[in-house]
C-alpha cells in the first residue's frame, strides 16, 4: 500500500487535523462502481456517500457551494428533489450554453477594430460565470483555468486577445468533463497557450549561435500541468529519499522535452502574410508544423526517448502520452481540483481515492474527468456535514466565486446585455482577481501557499486563497459588494424578489440568505447581531426593505463564515 | 563544524517540510538557530528591495562594451544585441577600472541612471544569484556542492532569493531583518511594508508584512460611512468582521481585515500630518507609483515613530522568451525613470543617506537567443543611496560564453556572488550584528567572514 514516509523532525508530514485513515479499499470501489454505473449509462446511481436519504436545504447548499458557481433557491429545490448524483448526472449532460467566442463575434467584437485590444472579452467570461445554466461545467473550467493557466496579457503574436482568451475558455470547458489526454493535446496546439507560453515560432538548435528550443513550455507543462517538481504518493503526498523529496526532472528533462514542441505556429489557412491575423480564426485552429524550425533529432526526457527522424505531431502525442501516464499526474491534478472545490487540506486518504478514479474511471479507462468531478464531490469527505464543524476544514471562498454567489442567488441580469463588469482585479477596488487575469502561469496563487506567521501555519494548513488576502483587498471586496448589491456595478441587475416578502422580518431576512448564500453556516449568534442591527433600518415599504436588503446582504457577504466555505 | 551539520541537518528537514507545501512551525525554527537580539536604533533607516519579476534579462541590461566581449556578445544574440554604437552614450567610467580593459554600458534606456553612477550614487553588483556556499564551475558539473534547490524555476528562485528556500518558505530576509527592530519601532505594522503584492521576502519568523496599495490605505466603506444610512449597522460590520474567530480560516481572515482597518487609520493620520513631497515621479509606470507610495512612507516614518523599515516594491513582464527585444526597453525605462525620480525624492526629504534601494529578480537568463531568453541564474543588478559607494562595480566579471569557465551553459551565469553576501552586506550597514546575520541569512556561514561583506554600502 503506501510507501513508509520518513519524517525526521518527528512530525507527521502528510495528516492533516482531519481524521486520517489508510485508503478505504471499499469505498474507491463503491466509487469507481458508481463512476462505472454511470459510463454505462445508468446514471443516478448513488453511492454510501451520496445516499438516498432527503438532502436538507442546508445541505443542498453546502454541496452547491462546492459543485456550482453559486447556490439560488431553485437549485437548492432542485438537489432536493433528485439528490446529489442525478443533480452531478443532469449537469455533465447539459448542453453548451453557447461559445464566449460566439458571442464576441455576436456583439461586434470582430470588426478589425478590435484586433490589437481586449474589448469584450471580461463581459463573455462574466456572463458564462454569472449565468450559464451549466454551474457545475462552469465551477470546473474556473478551476482548470486556475491550474492549465493562460493569462489574456501574455497573449501576444497576432493581436485579437479577447479572442484567444475567449477560445481557450471554451477549449477548458469543452473538455471539462472529458479525458485529461485530449485536453492536453488541445491545450498544448492551442494558439493561445502557444502564445502565453511562447513555443509558437520555438526554433531548433542553431549552431551558430548555440542557442536551444525555447523551454518555456517544457518546464511549466511538467511543473505545473502534469507532474509536479517532485515525486508523489498516491496520496498526493511527496516521497522521500533518505528524508528528501525526490524530484520529477531536471533541467536535461526539460532540455529534452523542449525539443518536442518547436516548429508549431499558427495555421496560416491558405493565407499568408497580415491576411492570416486580418482575423481572428487563426486564434482557435489548432497550431501547425510550419517552415523548417521543427527539431527532427531525437528527444529524451524522464527516461523516454523519441527516436530522431520521428514527425512532430507523433512526437507532441507521444511525449503527452508519457505525462499523462505518470504517476504524479492523477494525484498531482486530483488534489488540486479537490482544494479547488472541496477543501484546501483535503487528507491523503481523499486525495488517493479521487486519484484512483483519475487511473481508472471503473471501466479502465485513464484520465476521465467526468469520473474525477463526481468522485471528489460524492466522497464522503466532501458530503459529510460533520466536517463543516471542524475548525480547519473548507477553503477560503476566492473572490471571484463569492461575488458569483451573490449574482448567482439572486439572477443577476445586465438589461443591456453588455455585462460591463469588466476587469476586476484592483485589489483596493474590487476583487483582487479576474477571470483568465492571472499575473502568471503560477495563477493568482499557489496550491500550497501557506500565510506566514499564522495559526494556519502553526497548523501545518495550506490556505492558498490567503496569498491575494492582504489589507487592501480584504477591504476592497467589501467595498465592492456594497456597490454590487445596490445595483452600483455596470448596470447588473439583482432580483431580490426572494427577499422583499421577508424583509419586514429581520431575522427571516438573514435566515433566508444566510440559507442561500452560506448553506447555514452563520451561527446563530452571528444571525442574532445582523438581525437586531438590520432592525435599524425600518422596513414597511419597498425602497426601505430594499435598503435593508442591500444592508443584510453586506453584512452577510462580508462575514467570515461565508467567506470561508466550509 | 557542529553548527554547520546541525544547520544543514535542518535546511533538510525544513526543505522536506515546505516541499510538502506545510510550514515550519518557527518555534522549532528559533530554537535550532538561536534566538535573534533584538537590535535597537535611535536614526531612521530604510532598506527598499525592487524586485524584477520573471527574471531580467542581464544580457541587455549590463553590456559588456569593450570590443573583444561586445563580438562575442553580439555573436550570441544577433538577433536581439545593441547595436555597440548605440551604447556609446551609457559606457559606464567606473572609480575603479574592471581589470583587463572589460567595459560594460548600460543598455540606453537605463541612461537616467547613468548620473547617479557618475555622482557615485549607484553601484553596480556582478553576478550575483543564488548559492548554498561557493560554487566553482568544477563543483556544479561534479554535482559536488549542494545547490539551490529548483534551479531555473520561477516560483522557487524568486522564493530562494527572497528567502534562501523554495516555495513553501514562510519567512524571507528582508522580514528577518524586519523582526530585529520590531521592538523598536513605535507601530510594528509598518515594519515590513509591502506595496507590491504578496512576496515571502517581507515576512519575518515574527514580523508580518503590511500590504498596502499604491493609492493608499483602503478605508471600509460600510463602516466610515452609515451603511445603506444605519450607523448601527455600521457597527455591526466593524464587529462582525474583526471579531475573533475559532475556525482556523475565519480566524486569519479576521486577523487580516482587523490589521488593515488599524493601520489604515494611524497611516491615513499620519499622512495627514507628513511633509508635501515635490519631485515629479513619472507617470503611467506602476513602478514609480509604488515608489512615490515608499517615499510617502518614509517622509512620515517619524510620525509613526519608525527606526527601521523595510519595503518591497515591483515590476512585472521580465519574462522573455519571446519578444524580448520588443518589451524589455520598456521595462528598463520604466525602472530606470522611477529609481531616478525615487533618489530625487529622498535627496528632496533629505534622506538619501539613510535610504538604500536594491534590485533582484527570479534570476538572470540565458545569453543565447533569437526572439528572447530563457530562464538562467546569476544575473546583474543596481544598489543606489546616498550610503552607496557608488560609481564602481562590485563582485566579479564573469566571461562572455556559452559554456565557458563562468556559465553553465547558454550563458546561464554560475553566480560568483551569492544572494546572501549581497543581503549581508545591506543587513550590516542596517545596524545588524554579525551574529544576528548568521541567523537572518542561514546560508552566510558558508563564506569566510571576511567575505561576507561586500563593501558597497
Amino acid at each position: 500500500m503506501l510507501a513508509e514516509i520518513e519524517n525526521p523532525s518527528g512530525a507527521d508530514a502528510t495528516a492533516t487535523s482531519l481524521n486520517v485513515s489508510p485508503i478505504d479499499v471499499t469505498r474507491v470501489l463503491a466509487v469507481a462502481g458508481t463512476a462505472a454505473l454511470e459510463s454505462c449509462g445508468g446514471g443516478g446511481g448513488s453511492s454510501s456517500a451520496s445516499g438516498s436519504a432527503p438532502v436538507s436545504a442546508a445541505d443542498a447548499s453546502r454541496f452547491l457551494g462546492q459543485a456550482s458557481m453559486g447556490a439560488s433557491r431553485a437549485q437548492i429545490s432542485r438537489v432536493q428533489a433528485i439528490g446529489y448524483a442525478a443533480w452531478l448526472d443532469e449537469q455533465f449532460d447539459m448542453p453548451s450554453s453557447g461559445t464566449r467566442w460566439d458571442w464576441l463575434v455576436a456583439n461586434g467584437f470582430s470588426d478589425p477594430s478590435h484586433k490589437n485590444d481586449e474589448a469584450g472579452f471580461d463581459s463573455a467570461a462574466w456572463i458564462k460565470l454569472l449565468t450559464s445554466p451549466d454551474t457545475l461545467r462552469q465551477r470546473v473550467t474556473l478551476a482548470l483555468s486556475e491550474i492549465f493557466v493562460a493569462a489574456i496579457d501574455g497573449l501576444i503574436g497576432g493581436g485579437w486577445k479577447q479572442f484567444g482568451a475567449a477560445v481557450y475558455l471554451d477549449l477548458l470547458e469543452a473538455n471539462a468533463f472529458g479525458n485529461h489526454r485530449t485536453l492536453l493535446q488541445q491545450i498544448s496546439l492551442s494558439v493561445p497557450m502557444g502564445e502565453f507560453l511562447t513555443f509558437r515560432g520555438s526554433a531548433k538548435a542553431n549552431a551558430t549561435t548555440g542557442a536551444l528550443p525555447d523551454e518555456n513550455y517544457a518546464r511549466e507543462l511538467m511543473q505545473l500541468f502534469t507532474i509536479g517538481l517532485v515525486q508523489l504518493n498516491p496520496d498526493g503526498s511527496p516521497r522521500l529519499s533518505g528524508g528528501n523529496p525526490i524530484d520529477t526532472y531536471g533541467q536535461a528533462d526539460i532540455t529534452g522535452l523542449a525539443r518536442v514542441f518547436t516548429g508549431w505556429d499558427f495555421d496560416p489557412a491558405g493565407l499568408t502574410g497580415a491576411a492570416i491575423t486580418a482575423t481572428p480564426d487563426f486564434m482557435r485552429r489548432p497550431m501547425v508544423q510550419t517552415g523548417t524550425r521543427y527539431e527532427a533529432g531525437a528527444k529524451s526526457f524522464l527516461g523516454t526517448t523519441i527516436a530522431s527522424d520521428t514527425p512532430a505531431a507523433q512526437s507532441l502525442s507521444l511525449a503527452l502520452d508519457a505525462l499523462f501516464a505518470h504517476a504524479n499526474t492523477g494525484p498531482f491534478l486530483s488534489r488540486q481540483l479537490i482544494q479547488r472545490l472541496v477543501t484546501s487540506n483535503p487528507s491523503p486518504a481523499y486525495v488517493a481515492r479521487v486519484a484512483a478514479v483519475f487511473g481508472n474511471d471503473g471501466s479502465g479507462a485513464r484520465g476521465n474527468l467526468r469520473a474525477v468531478v463526481r468522485a471528489l464531490l460524492l466522497d464522503d469527505e466532501a458530503r459529510n456535514p460533520a466536517n463543516a464543524a471542524s475548525t480547519s476544514f473548507g477553503k477560503l471562498r476566492e473572490p471571484m466565486l463569492r461575488f458569483a454567489a451573490w449574482a448567482r442567488a439572486y439572477g443577476v441580469t445586465s438589461p443591456s446585455g453588455a455585462w460591463a463588469i469588466g476587469n476586476t482585479s484592483d485589489p483596493a477596488t474590487r476583487l483582487a482577481q479576474s477571470p483568465l487575469r492571472s499575473p502568471s502561469v503560477f495563477n493568482f496563487f499557489r496550491p500550497g501557499y501557506v500565510p506566514p506567521n499564522s495559526a494556519l501555519g502553526s497548523a501545518s494548513l495550506e490556505a492558498p486563497e490567503f496569498q491575494i488576502a492582504n489589507e487592501s483587498s480584504v477591504v476592497g471586496y467589501v467595498n465592492y459588494m456594497q456597490r454590487a448589491v445596490a445595483g452600483n456595478v455596470a448596470d447588473l441587475t439583482p432580483d431580490y424578489s426572494t427577499l422583499l416578502p421577508v424583509a419586514d422580518d429581520a431575522n427571516a431576512l438573514v435566515a433566508e440568505i444566510n440559507l442561500v448564500l452560506a448553506a447555514n453556516q452563520l451561527s446563530a449568534s452571528t444571525t442574532a447581531a445582523l438581525a437586531t442591527a438590520l432592525q435599524s433600518i425600518p422596513g414597511g415599504t419597498d425602497p426601505n426593505r430594499l435598503k435593508r436588503i442591500h444592508a443584510a446582504l453586506v453584512l452577510v457577504l462580508a462575514a467570515p463564515e461565508f467567506i470561508v466555505q466550509k | 563544524m557542529t553548527l554547520d551539520a546541525s544547520r544543514r541537518a535542518f535546511l533538510q528537514r525544513a526543505s522536506a517540510l515546505s516541499v510538502a507545501g506545510i510550514a515550519t512551525p518557527w518555534a522549532i525554527n528559533l530554537a535550532a538557530m538561536g534566538e535573534a537580539a533584538a537590535s535597537t536604533a535611535t536614526d531612521y533607516k530604510a532598506l527598499v528591495c525592487i524586485f524584477l519579476y520573471g527574471g531580467n534579462d542581464y544580457g541587455n541590461t549590463l553590456i559588456p562594451y569593450d570590443n573583444a566581449r561586445y563580438t562575442i556578445y553580439q555573436g550570441m544574440r544577433p538577433t536581439l544585441a545593441y547595436a555597440q554604437a548605440d551604447l556609446a552614450a551609457t559606457v559606464l567610467a567606473p572609480s575603479v577600472a574592471l581589470p583587463g580593459g572589460d567595459q560594460y554600458a548600460l543598455a540606453p534606456e537605463l541612461a537616467p541612471l547613468l548620473p547617479l553612477f557618475s555622482s557615485n550614487k549607484l553601484a553596480v553588483m556582478l553576478n550575483v544569484g543564488t548559492l548554498v556556499q561557493p560554487t566553482a564551475k568544477a563543483d556544479y558539473t561534479a554535482k559536488s556542492v549542494p545547490l539551490p534547490p529548483k534551479l531555473f524555476s520561477h516560483n522557487d528562485q524568486q522564493s530562494v532569493w527572497q528567502s534562501s528556500a523554495p516555495e513553501g518558505a514562510t519567512s524571507g530576509w528582508g522580514g528577518r531583518m524586519g523582526d530585529l527592530f520590531v521592538s523598536g519601532n513605535g507601530n510594528a505594522t509598518f515594519t515590513c511594508v509591502n506595496v507590491s503584492s504578496n512576496a515571502v521576502f517581507l515576512s519575518g519568523r515574527t514580523a508580518v508584512q503590511y500590504q498596502v496599495s499604491s493609492t493608499g490605505p483602503v478605508a471600509l466603506n460600510g463602516v466610515k460611512s452609515p451603511l445603506f444610512g444605519s450607523t448601527t449597522c455600521s457597527n455591526a460590520l466593524q464587529a462582525l468582521v474583526t471579531a475573533p474567530r475559532t475556525h482556523l480560516f475565519e480566524s486569519e481572515y479576521t486577523r487580516v481585515m482587523s490589521r488593515s482597518l488599524v493601520a489604515g487609520d494611524a497611516l491615513t493620520a499620519a499622512f495627514a500630518g507628513g511633509p508635501t513631497i515635490n519631485t515629479v515621479f513619472p507617470a503611467d509606470n506602476g513602478l514609480a507609483d509604488q515608489l512615490e507610495f515608499v517615499a510617502r512612507m518614509i517622509s512620515t516614518s517619524n510620525e509613526v515613530g519608525a527606526k527601521r523599515q523595510v519595503f518591497f516594491v515591483s515590476l512585472g513582464g521580465f519574462d522573455n522568451h519571446d519578444g524580448l527585444a520588443s518589451i524589455h526597453p520598456g521595462l528598463l525605462t520604466s525602472v530606470a525613470d522611477a529609481m531616478s525620480a525615487f533618489h530625487a525624492a529622498t535627496v528632496e526629504l533629505g534622506v538619501a543617506n539613510q535610504v538604500t534601494t536594491f534590485t533582484a529578480s527570479d534570476f538572470g537568463r540565458t545569453l543565447t537567443g533569437s526572439n528572447g531568453s530563457d530562464h538562467g541564474w546569476g544575473s546583474m543588478h543596481f544598489m543606489l543611496g546616498g550610503a552607496v559607494h557608488g560609481g564602481r562595480f562590485y563582485g566579479a566579471v564573469p566571461e562572455v560564453a556559452n559554456d565557458g569557465p563562468d556559465d553553465v551553459g547558454q550563458g546561464r551565469l554560475l553566480p560568483s556572488t551569492s544572494v546572501d553576501q549581497y543581503a549581508a552586506t545591506l543587513g550590516k550597514w542596517f545596524g545588524i550584528s554579525d551574529s544576528n546575520l548568521l541567523s537572518v541569512l542561514p546560508n552566510l556561514v558558508h563564506w569566510n567572514a571576511s567575505d561576507r561583506n561586500l563593501g558597497f554600502v
